[in-house]
């Protein structure tokens, strides 16, 4: 407990004097985002915050996020001006936090009806409005490979995944347990609608981290979303785990030779809220309301294959940016990708990602990975 | 030949009435189940939701104790003051009216949801059996024309039930001719397949929802593996019959019991709760273990025993107390514990020798399963439809061939039966004999006879008989009480003996050899009549004589009887 409590200080300091030194100087009309980097980010600069600031006048400064909510309990939220405004939180996460009390409640009749005067909250897909958050996309958790390394026979199916067998090779994979248990349990036959159900006893999750103990010697472990994409490209990795639209970004733009597999792919709603007594409280409501409108939610798809979370915005989204290419197939909404899905069900890791990062932590100590 | 044509559409109709009806009832039943085992702690999910607060385990043992003893309250409103079950269903379904009770079974019902929704450890698809069954024979009498509707309606509700709950619509079919109905009729063919179907079509097309068992690219390593199957069926007979006689003992135990039912179940209930709390995967319908069990190194060898006992006592109690549910479910859980115990035993012997221990368990699975409810065709189509795999399915075929020998042998044809045979229902002769038993001698007794009095002269007697042209009278008391039967050939012997003719005929009568009560069933007139030697045969109610019945009248009833039944099962 001391050493947690211990940990905590160090990182906050550590934590505060790094961003002190990149945020000096500071603006009355600036709103601060925490959001996550990337091709993501890239598209949210171009449908969502130039707009925004062309419009309103007022500055969007960014700070890199990549999931938790450790950031915000480190945070002193009573420290008018130095704290974030807007995250752009995970759903599980963003329950948490609210039930903790880190973020503000959003009032969603705030919100703007879609352009045929469908209210918003009808508009917006079930579950997808908090009670301190608003859904932007959807995104997902997918396995994707290099093309180039499999000439016979692709993966095709989440058990590929653990087949070392059929398919030798690096996995590249990210550093906590979201989705691979999902995927490892899966990988058994169980079916979709009973995972979190079986993944709810000890014997479903020691079975999940079992089918990890096999390949746990062919893992490249990443921390930044953007490094899935790199193992892949660079070769290090033959598959790799990673969120579809860096993917989509990676293989349409970049032209790497890079494929995603859909089947079984983990996915769920970014959600953006606003952090515990930000001052800047009206501009970040403004913002969530210019952000979270039809027009500018389908301009984002253009950028990034993650799909909007209303359906006024969906119908619109069809060619990419360039107009060369149709995404729709791209998104995780496409209704024959969805059906391969697995919703995450962030109720259970709202209750659960606590005592399953600690199982994952001990994991990897035991395997001294 | 209109007639005919009308009458096949009347009972398309019914098929597709019962049908529609019953698949959207089974799956408002399977989902309401999962719901409420949601909301009330049972699935594992919820259980983790909740698994920091300190009432949990309370929750834990209050809940199937509250749910044992409101379904107990609730049973008391039926007539025979217990849950009906498929046992119900099949003697409807066997008597030629096939009447059930509409408040027993929505009693039943409705008691059987929350016993599984509470998670007490009983099934879900005798449960809707029994309800398809009443619900076919409710709808068959809206169609009131045709006797035989009421058979195929249950027919019909039958199959649509276990083809929604089990997304197996040959498996429904067969399982209400099979088990229910015991006869293929041409005419009821056709409406029960149309249900069979449009429950499939519910549960899986309209409300996709994943089968029970789900496995991908199974088969058979080593082709001396099918020795170690049928000796799972052998020894799986005797695990199902254990589990029936432990039941039963419970059964007769607990009704001799002082106790009344509504405490009897909640106890029942209780001992779920308190076992639950070290072994949760006992709650409910464990779905669960169902998935764990085809795994390859999800339980150990303890694990699985531990289970499989603790299920197989807990289901034999709540069941045995009477707790509203069926003995499927359970059953397949039990079995399924026992083939995967079964494939981890073969490892000690020799490693690496087998096939997946998913093969193993489900041959266990439907050999313990199949004897229970007497269903082999039922059970492997089960096998056969939910896994799409020839090889799993005959491997399964073999298990459950051996399992339903075993158990005829040293128990009998299935649970059902046995349960039915306690009632006074013996259903090994088939359909013949429980129509024959519920027709009474009473239907067609003759007042066509001679009928003398106690104190009437021998002399008055002899006049009597030679006026009427008959050679025996029957003896009645001033009250009407039947004394005795005096014949004419007795009356001569008197009269050779030079004996007085005019003395009381009282104490010469002598009661027949046989004498039928207005209660005597066709069935028991006919194994009577085989050895008697008279005339007719007198027939009282209390010891009044209500008339006669002759040997050929019963014979004429008996034959009328088998024309009926052949003519409702043959008819187009």
């Amino acid at each position: 407990m001391l050493r947690s409590a211990i940990l905590k200080i160090v990182g906050l300091a550590l934590f505060l004097v790094g961003w002190g030194a990149t945020h000096t100087v500071w603006a009355e009309d600036t709103l601060t985002i925490a959001t996550w980097g990337g091709a993501y980010e890239k598209s949210q600069e171009i449908a969502l915050f130039a707009p925004f600031t062309e419009k309103t006048g007022i500055k969007i400064e960014t700070v890199p996020y990549s999931g938790s909510i450790e950031p915000l309990k480190l945070m002193d939220l009573d420290d008018m001006e130095n704290h974030w405004d807007i995250v752009d939180m995970v759903m599980s996460d963003n329950m948490e936090a609210c039930d903790l009390g880190l973020i503000e409640p959003i009032d969603h009749e705030l919100l703007l009806d879609a352009p045929d005067g469908t209210p918003a909250t009808e508009d917006f897909f079930p579950n997808t409005l908090a009670p301190c958050g608003v859904a932007n996309v959807m995104y997902a958790m997918v396995i994707a490979f290099n093309i180039e390394n499999y000439h016979n026979q692709r993966p095709r199916r989440v058990a590929d995944l653990f087949d070392l067998e059929m398919f030798p090779g690096k996995r590249a994979l990210p550093r906590n347990p979201h989705a691979l248990v999902e995927w490892a349990l899966r990988s058994y036959d169980v079916p979709v609608s009973d995972l979190y159900n079986l993944l709810s006893t000890n014997r479903g999750i020691d079975l999940a981290f079992r089918k990890l103990t096999q390949i746990k010697d062919h893992i490249i472990w990443w921390d930044e979303p953007d490094e899935a994409v790199n193992l892949l490209v660079s070769g290090e990795a033959l598959m790799a785990a990673g969120y579809n639209g860096r993917f989509f970004n990676a293989a349409v733009y970049e032209k790497h030779p890079i494929q995603t597999m859909w089947d079984g792919h983990v996915y769920e709603y970014g959600m953006w809220s606003i952090v515990k007594n930000t001052p800047r409280r009206d501009m970040a409501e403004r913002f969530i309301n210019f952000a979270t409108e039809t027009a500018r939610m389908a301009e984002q798809a253009k950028y990034i294959s993650y799909g909007p979370a209303r359906s006024s915005a969906v119908e619109r989204v069809w060619m990419d940016s360039g107009g060369a290419v149709d995404i729709r197939s791209y998104l995780p909404t496409h209704p024959t990708n969805l059906a391969k899905g697995i919703a995450k069900d962030y109720e259970w890791y709202s209750q659960v990602q606590d005592r399953l990062k600690h199982r994952f932590s001990q994991w990897i100590q035991e395997n001294e990975l | 030949m209109l007639a005919i044509v009308r009458s096949t559409l009347i009972v398309l109709v019914l098929g597709l009435v019962v049908g529609t009806v019953m698949a959207f009832l089974a799956v408002f039943f399977v989902d309401g189940v999962v719901w409420l085992n949601s909301k009330l702690f049972i699935e594992p999910r919820s259980r983790m939701l909740a698994s920091d607060a300190f009432w949990l385990p309370w929750v834990t043992i209050i809940v199937p104790t509250a749910g044992g003893l409101i379904v107990g309250i609730l049973c008391l409103g039926i007539a025979e003051r217990r849950a009906h079950n498929p046992a119900d269903a099949i003697y409807a379904a066997q008597s030629l009216d096939s009447y059930m009770s509409v408040k027993s079974g929505a009693i039943t019902g409705v008691s059987s949801f929350l016993a599984l929704g509470t998670g007490c450890s009983v099934g879900q698809y005798g449960a809707l059996a029994h309800l398809g069954a009443s619900v076919g024979s409710w709808i068959s009498r809206i169609f009131h024309g045709s006797k035989s509707y009421g058979t195929i309606g249950i027919g019909c509700g039958v199959a649509a039930a276990i083809s929604a709950a089990f997304n197996a619509p040959i498996a429904g079919l067969i399982f209400a001719h099979e088990v229910i109905l015991r006869h293929y009729s041409l005419r009821a063919f056709a409406p029960i397949t149309v249900a069979a179907a449009l429950g499939y079509v519910v549960s899986s097309v309209i409300f996709e929802r994943p089968p029970i068992i789900h496995v991908e690219s199974l088969f058979v390593e080593e082709s001396y593996e099918f020795a170690l199957f049928a000796l799972i069926g052998v020894l799986g007979a005797f695990i199902s019959v254990a589990f029936m006689r432990i039941l039963l003992f419970i059964n007769s135990y607990s009704a001799k019991s002082f106790l009344p039912l509504p405490i009897r179940t909640m106890l029942a209930g209780l001992a779920v709760g308190l076992i639950a709390l070290e072994l949760p995967e006992v709650l409910g319908i464990g779905r669960e273990v169902l998935r764990f069990a085809i795994i390859e190194e999800a339980f150990t060898f303890g694990e699985l025993g531990q289970i499989f006992i603790a299920k197989l006592m807990l289901t034999a109690l709540c069941l045995g107390v009477g707790v509203a549910g069926g003995v499927f479910s359970p059953s397949l859980l039990i079995g399924i514990l026992f083939g995967a115990m079964f494939g981890l035993g073969i490892e000690f012997f020799a490693e690496d020798i087998r096939s997946h221990i998913a093969i193993y368990a489900i041959c266990g699975m439907v050999a313990v399963a199949s004897p229970v409810i007497g269903a082999p065709l039922t059970s492997i189509l089960i096998v056969f439809e939910l896994t799409h795999n020839y090889e799993l399915a005959t491997a399964a075929m073999v298990s459950v061939v051996f399992a339903n020998l075993v158990t005829l042998r040293i128990f009998g044809r299935s649970l059902f039966d046995k349960q039915l045979e306690h009632r006074g229902y013996d259903l090994s002769m088939g359909r013949d004999k429980v129509v024959m038993e519920q027709r009474k001698v009473a239907d067609f007794v003759s007042d066509d006879y001679t009928r003398v009095l106690a104190k009437d002269s021998l002399q008055h007697v002899y006049e009597v008989l030679c006026r009427d042209q008959r050679t025996e009278a029957y003896v009645v008391n001033s009250s009407g009480y039947y004394l005795g039967t005096i014949g004419l050939v007795d009356l001569g012997k008197h009269s050779l003996k030079g004996k007085s003719m005019n003395v009381d005929v009282e104490s010469y009568a002598k009661p027949e050899s046989i004498i039928f009560n207005t209660d005597t069933s066709i069935w028991q007139a006919m194994e009577g009549v085989g050895n008697f030697q008279g005339e007719s045969i007198p027939v009282v109610e209390r010891g009044i004589l209500k008339g006669v019945v002759t040997e050929a009248m019963v014979v004429e009833a008996y034959m009328n009887c088998v024309e009926e039944i052949r003519r409702e099962e043959n008819a187009t």
